[in-house]
């Protein structure tokens, strides 16, 4: 029903006003979440004014709500505390301004903030946000590291202090900001977001001492958490002690459990590396001394082998081999020169047996021709020829000077 | 047992694991025996040259190593 007003009919306050109020009552009764900043609440008034302020951004508006209701609350409501509230927004025509009707009030308790908060949680994590996948390995030596803190405060000093005794030449990025109260989770982001555009800081520490879950509670706001996710450079949580868990760790690529911890994450001891890099080279040195002391002991043994040590053995062997070939030679030699002589012996006995000698040297003497027949006949053998006559122990050469044949024989006998 | 007389290669080409091989293939085979006198000196002559080249890979290992480790005397002094 837009409403057709122009410069020559235009419409009335009161017709503006209930047209408002009429779309401001289209909106109906709503569940609002936020932090009540202010309340005033005068004895003899029948409603209490409340300012109820958003969790992230500076906008605030009226609550009002009975003082029946108000007083109903189990625990009294306290600035700061957040509260979801159950009201309709009206709109009032005299002095023309809205608020919020409350008709329910809830504290936001401890047990439903952890319950509100698990359910943020699982909303996240559905959204794959706090994936393992997206994790950053963090630089093993930050060129920079940056770091949201609080100006002054105990978790600034651990970070520093502890970094500095690790590796003394660290250089930090400090982005102060609030980290408590309704300011610090906006503060917190903005932090973030310029240390992420910062080209030397390559790592983000976000560290804050302990507090309650109320304290911690902007650093599991969501828009917080998607800020992270959405980081280049890596992020380190340090919120609190060892037991909180706001979502910011379950984002952060690292969760450090204090911020002592964190700074012993992002930047290495220097002592620790040293002595690796001195036990390495210690280790690269026996390894191959080791190796060179092996092998010469392995060659030690071939050399003192006797084949190679004392070559003498070798020839020695031989020399040994030789002489006793030599001997035995000697001896089989030996053996048969003797039975040689024996045989020799013999056949000289029997040479000389068979031989005219012993008849020579019993008178008897041979005659031969000039050719050396012995001449068994005269025949043939005329005065004058030269004759040898053999006798036992030499010849004696002669001329003949005649023959005398003897009678005949009968019977042609014959003498060898 | 017709046995290749002894390598030829010249000494000095021969890797160190090469060299120490036939080092200690020699020597089997002057244990072993039933060579000829003739090879028996041979294969000690070349035994001979085989350590002497083996001794020398590792003599150099050691001064590299040693070089090493003055070279860090000096830093630490």
């Amino acid at each position: 029903m837009a409403l057709e007003t122009s410069p020559a009919a235009p419409a009335p306050v009161r017709q503006i006003a209930n047209a408002i109020a009429g779309w401001v009552d289209r909106l109906g009764a709503v569940w609002v979440e936020g932090q009540v900043t202010q309340v005033t609440r005068r004895t003899g008034m029948a409603t209490v004014f409340m300012t109820l302020r958003d969790a992230v951004a500076d906008i605030s508006v009226t609550v009002t709500c009975a003082r029946s209701l108000y007083d109903s609350l189990d625990a009294p409501l306290v600035e700061g505390a957040s509260i979801v509230v159950h009201a309709k927004p009206s709109y009032y025509p005299t002095r023309g301004t809205i608020s919020l009707q409350a008709r329910e009030i809830r504290m936001v308790g401890l047990g439903e903030l952890l319950a509100r908060l698990e359910r943020r949680r699982q909303l996240l994590a559905a959204e794959g946000l706090f994936e393992r996948s997206l994790k950053r390995p963090l630089p093993f030596l930050p060129t920079r590291v940056g770091l949201v803190t609080a100006p002054g405060s105990a978790a600034e000093r651990d970070v520093l202090e502890n970094a500095r005794r690790r590796w003394p030449a660290v250089r930090f990025e400090v982005a102060y900001a609030a980290m408590q109260g309704t300011r610090s989770c906006a503060e917190v982001m903005e932090a973030i977001a310029r240390l992420d555009r910062h080209p030397e800081v390559d790592v983000i520490v976000v560290a804050r001492g302990g507090g309650s879950v109320e304290d911690l509670l902007p650093f599991s706001d969501e828009a917080l958490v998607r800020a992270v996710a959405a980081t280049r450079t890596p992020v380190v949580s340090a919120i609190g002690h060892e037991p909180d868990q706001p979502l910011l760790d379950l984002v952060a690529d690292v969760r450090a459990s204090t911020p002592t911890d964190a700074a012993k994450l992002v930047v290495p001891d220097v002592t620790d590396e040293l002595r690796g890099v001195a036990a390495a080279r210690d280790r690269l040195r026996a390894a191959v001394a080791g190796r060179v002391d092996r092998e010469q002991a392995g060659l030690d043994a071939l050399r003192s082998r006797p084949a190679l040590a004392d070559p003498r053995s070798l020839v020695h062997a031989r020399v040994e081999e030789v002489a006793g070939l030599r001997a035995r030679a000697r001896r089989s030699l030996g053996h048969r020169l003797d039975r040689a002589a024996d045989d020799i012996g013999h056949q000289r006995a029997r040479a000389r047996a068979l031989s005219p000698l012993a008849t020579l040297q019993r008178g008897y003497a041979v005659l031969q021709d000039t050719d050396g027949h012995v001449l068994t006949s005269v025949a043939g053998v005329a005065a004058g020829a030269t004759v040898s006559v053999r006798v036992a122990d030499g010849r004696v050469h002669a001329t003949t000077t005649g023959v005398d044949a003897d009678p005949l024989e009968t019977d042609g006998g014959h003498d060898g | 047992m017709a046995e290749p007389t002894a390598g030829t290669t010249d000494v000095q080409e021969l890797s160190y694991e090469a060299a120490r091989e036939e080092l200690v293939e020699v020597v089997r085979r002057l244990e072993a025996g039933g060579t000829t006198l003739e090879e028996s000196l041979a294969l000690w002559e070349r035994g001979e040259l085989l350590a002497t080249a083996c001794q020398r890979w590792l003599d150099g290992a050691r001064e590299r190593l040693d070089a090493a480790l003055e070279g860090d005397q000096e830093q630490d002094d």
